[in-house]
Order: structure tokens, then C-alpha cells, then sequence
């Protein structure tokens, strides 16, 4: 087993009349237990040329996932500010990342084109994106080979 | 207009054969500008003791200011925050993004669905963007009736 820790902090001290200090430290864990998160992607820094929606992290066709629930990373890295990717999961927009943004979430891929993780980047002109899981999927590409 | 910083920072020793550090800061701006977001819903915390699905964030409510919503005309770059303050490695709250009425990952033609994306175990979170479409909602739904918190904020535009 391994151990991930991610945290996260929020600050800000003009949104509000008084400062904003949120902070959080959490240990990446399998669904359900204390032991940790054994495998990942890798970071992948992609440039995408196109504005069509792709997987970055597909499923396998006919394979379920499930009781897992790794952790995934995905950030805009244009300094464009108009630039954005939107994210979606099946067929529901999650959001926009602008040009420096990111997101940190679960994820529990379940059967294939129900809950993939798509990205759609909104220019054509070129557009780096990184993305990451830590996970321990059983059914996520790579695949074995000629299946 | 405010300066909101958000920092991530992810790292192993031992999850592949080289360490792992990844850190990363953004600052939350409006849509397509470097102008700060400015409004918030506070930071919210609530008990749940039921197995009952609630609606976090309800898209357009008027529940703490009207977020804008993305779409063709609207742009968005609202950030939201959901942490699980639990302790329980076991017990979890289902985080699911779409219509609260629909069926659970089907894909209903007038787009009545909702997608789960993961669960949030106790001590864990998650920041994403919100989109505040219809059918957008943010669900949220305990593994357990024993009672679990919650806490979330919403920045927006």
C-alpha cells in the first residue's frame, strides 16, 4: 500500500468583512477502508489541438468498476484567459475550468458512457491540460492487450 | 471584486518508484477575466441523520444569491467546496451532479438524470466548478442514518 496525502487550502481576506482560512489534509484511501491508494496514471500533460470532447481517463467497454473510488486532478494550464475546458461526467456538465484552474474530486467510474469523465476544450488554437488519477480501478485503460 | 487563492498540493512517497509532489494554486476569477469572484454562500455546515438524497446546491434558488449560470450566453467560473468532516473510513456521502427527480445514471431524453461522481469518506473533499444549469443541481446522499456533517461553500460570480 501506498500513502497520498492531499490537501487543500482556501484563503482570502477581502470576500469577506473578516479573513477566509480554510485548511484540509486527507489520506487517499480505498472505498471503505484505511489502506491506501495503490495505483495512478501518472500526471499527463496533454496539448490539446481541437475542440473535441475526449476521455482521459477511459473505461473499458463491457468492464464495471465497482466499490472503487480513486481521486482525480485535472487543470487548465492555458494563461488565456478567455481559454476554458468544460467537464463533464456522463452526460452532465461538472463545469468550466478557465485558463488556471483546476479541480480536485472522487471518482467512481462505473460501466462505460455512464459516468466517464470527458473533457472539452473550447479553442482549437492549442491548449495545455494536465490531468491525474490516483486510483484503484480495475477496469481503466490501458487494457489488456487484444481485448 | 475579492482575491480568492485555492492550493492544492498532492503528494507520495511511495505510490510509484519516484516521489509524487504536485502543487498548484489558482486564483478564482469571473469567467474569462482577472477579476476576483466576489460573492459567496458562506461556508455551510449541516448534519444529515437520514439516508435521504438532499439538494446541495439547488440551481437557481434563491437560497444565497442567484449563481450565474454557464451556458451559450452566461459564462460561469463558480468553484464549489464539499468536505465530509466525518472520521469514518467506512461511512461516505454520495456526491452526484444533476436533476434531483431523475433516474440514477440513465440517460432520460428530456434530460432528466443524474450521475454519481464519487463518495467523500470522513476527513475527505473535493473543490470542482459549478455550472448552475437546470438539471444541475448538486446532490448529495449519506451511506449512513447515523449522523454524518457536512460542510460546503460556494463561490460565485
Amino acid at each position: 500500500m501506498a500513502t497520498t496525502t492531499a490537501s487543500l487550502t482556501l484563503t482570502s481576506t477581502d470576500l469577506f468583512d473578516d479573513s477566509l482560512s480554510i485548511s484540509n489534509t486527507s489520506t487517499l484511501y480505498k472505498a471503505g477502508t484505511t489502506i491506501g491508494l495503490d495505483q495512478t496514471t501518472g500526471l499527463t500533460r496533454t496539448y490539446v489541438t481541437a475542440t473535441t470532447q475526449f476521455d482521459p481517463f477511459p473505461v473499458v467497454k463491457g468492464a464495471t468498476n465497482a466499490d472503487e473510488n480513486g481521486r482525480v486532478y485535472i487543470a487548465n494550464l492555458s494563461e488565456e484567459i478567455t481559454e476554458f475546458i468544460t467537464v463533464s461526467i456522463g452526460d452532465a456538465v461538472i463545469g468550466r475550468l478557465y485558463a488556471g484552474d483546476f479541480l480536485w474530486m472522487p471518482w467512481s467510474p462505473k460501466l462505460q458512457h455512464v459516468n466517464d469523465l470527458e473533457i472539452t476544450p473550447s479553442v482549437a488554437t492549442g491548449m495545455h491540460i494536465e490531468f491525474m488519477a490516483i486510483h484503484n480501478y480495475a477496469n481503466i485503460y490501458p487494457d489488456s492487450a487484444d481485448s | 471584486m475579492a482575491t480568492i487563492n485555492a492550493t492544492l498540493s498532492v503528494s507520495s512517497g511511495d505510490l510509484s518508484s519516484n516521489s509524487l509532489s504536485l502543487s498548484n494554486t489558482m486564483t478564482m476569477t469571473k469567467a474569462g477575466t482577472n477579476t476576483g469572484l466576489e460573492f459567496s454562500s458562506g461556508l455551510i455546515r449541516r448534519k444529515l441523520t437520514a439516508l435521504t438524497e438532499i439538494d446541495l446546491v439547488t440551481v437557481g434558488a434563491q437560497m444565497y444569491g442567484t449563481p450565474t449560470a454557464a451556458g451559450d450566453t452566461h459564462l460561469s467560473a463558480n468553484k464549489l467546496y464539499i468536505k465530509n468532516t466525518g472520521s469514518s473510513s467506512t461511512d461516505f456521502v454520495a456526491i452526484a451532479i444533476g436533476d434531483a427527480t431523475g433516474d440514477e445514471e440513465l440517460l432520460a431524453a428530456g434530460g432528466s438524470s443524474k450521475v454519481t461522481l464519487g463518495n467523500l469518506y470522513g476527513g475527505e473533499w473535493m473543490i470542482i466548478p459549478f455550472h448552475g444549469t437546470a438539471n444541475n443541481d448538486i446532490l448529495v446522499k449519506p451511506s449512513t442514518a447515523e449522523a454524518t456533517t457536512i460542510e460546503w461553500m460556494l463561490f460565485f460570480e
